[in-house]
């Protein structure tokens, strides 16, 4: 009965929420310091973390009513994981659209279909039910019964939102452009990458160490979002992507005067 | 091949240059309005008078006159035909193909830094 690696999948889950929330509220701090042109994004970039986050807070609680064996409670905040869960594809698409067009009103109606693959894959997902739990040592999984719920989580949810990310992480390689922003540009786009593919094989897996393997990977993700922001002095020097702090020198000598003195 | 001459677009794509330290060829309105016209007319005779018509809201009469004379035909660009009538060369043709080029690069330039501009 002492399932301890449920605790061990309960404690990444909570991590996996903790530092996504923070990482939204940290992101909705930086508003201020956003340009105009940005804040949609940044917008859209702070619900798609609240999702994530409130994605893992019911999986948490999930995993610890898994390991005290109450089936009930389980199901019940695995249905609730469930709607924050089918929306996060939402604002990424927003974002994505966003960032590649400026337009607001096209990256809305665009997100506007997202919300409906959301709303038919819930509405699958709660009419057929699901089977379970099979509570093992390191994880409880239920078995989605409809088929075609999961046939629409892969295409509409999943594959078009990686797709898009692919597109624009290309659009961002063929261009020259300085390091830093390069850095900027690319790193929290592969994250998002890595958090989002990763939750997909959290959710249908049928094996418990996938589950909890790609846990484990959706927290680096998120990690990575983290340093994409916020990268630490160290790897800013490692990188080569330091903005150098500098002073304007005002020289009363030409260029030419100092060759002559020399 | 090429369609109508955007003189709106020939600025910006000017200043972009200027504002990279280049003022003479893709960065001299002058320069990008003469070659463009005579792109426009490529196998035909282009009349002074036409490309004075781009050219007019910048230049005075004289200077796009001297710029024909100093660099268009000193480099062999254009050959004089007749009297106030050009026709573009060979070479001609490469200068007006690297500055389609430089346009391109101008529209990518700025499309890219949109697209930062807007990550958060």
């Amino acid at each position: 009965m002492m399932n301890t690696g449920l605790l061990l999948n309960a404690t990444i889950c909570f991590a996996i929420a903790i530092s996504s929330l923070s990482f939204a509220w940290v992101l909705a701090r930086s508003e201020d310091n956003q340009g105009r042109k940005s804040k949609p994004a940044l917008w859209s970039l702070v619900v798609l973390w609240s999702l994530v986050g409130l994605t893992y807070f019911p999986t948490t609680i999930r995993m610890v009513a898994a390991y005290f064996g109450n089936h009930e409670l389980d199901l019940l905040m695995y249905n609730l994981a469930a709607i924050p869960f089918s929306f996060v594809s939402v604002p990424l698409v927003f974002f994505i659209i966003y960032v590649i067009t400026g337009e607001k009103k096209i990256s809305a109606y665009t997100s506007m279909l997202f919300v409906i693959f959301g709303a038919a894959y819930l509405i699958l997902l709660y009419s057929n039910g699901v089977t379970g739990p099979n509570v093992t040592i390191f994880s409880s999984i239920f078995t989605i019964n409809s088929d075609f719920a999961i046939n629409i989580y892969m295409a509409g949810l999943f594959v078009i939102p990686t797709a898009m990310i692919i597109g624009l992480l290309f659009l961002i390689f063929i261009q020259r452009m300085p390091k830093r922003l390069r850095y900027r540009t690319a790193l929290p786009l592969v994250a998002i990458s890595f958090v989002f593919d990763f939750m997909l094989t959290d959710m249908i897996t049928l094996v418990d160490a996938m589950q909890l393997a790609a846990r484990i990977f959706v927290l680096i993700g998120t990690v990575q979002a983290f340093l994409a922001y916020f990268p630490p002095l160290t790897l800013q020097e490692k990188l080569g992507i330091k903005k150098y702090q500098y002073e304007l020198y005002e020289d009363e000598l030409d260029e030419e005067e100092v060759d002559i003195n020399v | 091949m090429s369609d109508d001459i955007d003189v709106n677009l020939e600025q910006k794509v000017a200043e972009f240059y200027q504002s990279l330290g280049i003022h003479q060829g893709p960065g001299d309105i002058q320069y990008r309005l003469i070659l463009r016209v005579l792109e426009k007319n490529e196998g035909k005779i282009t009349e002074f008078s036409e490309i004075r018509e781009y050219t007019d809201p910048f230049a005075d009469k004289g200077s796009i006159g001297s710029k024909m004379k100093t660099v268009f035909q000193l480099e062999g660009l254009v050959e004089k035909v007749k009297r106030g009538g050009y026709i573009i060369t060979d070479k001609g043709i490469t200068a007006a193909n690297f500055l389609k080029d430089t346009s391109t690069f101008y529209k990518k330039n700025k499309r890219i830094e949109e697209i930062i501009e807007r990550m958060p």
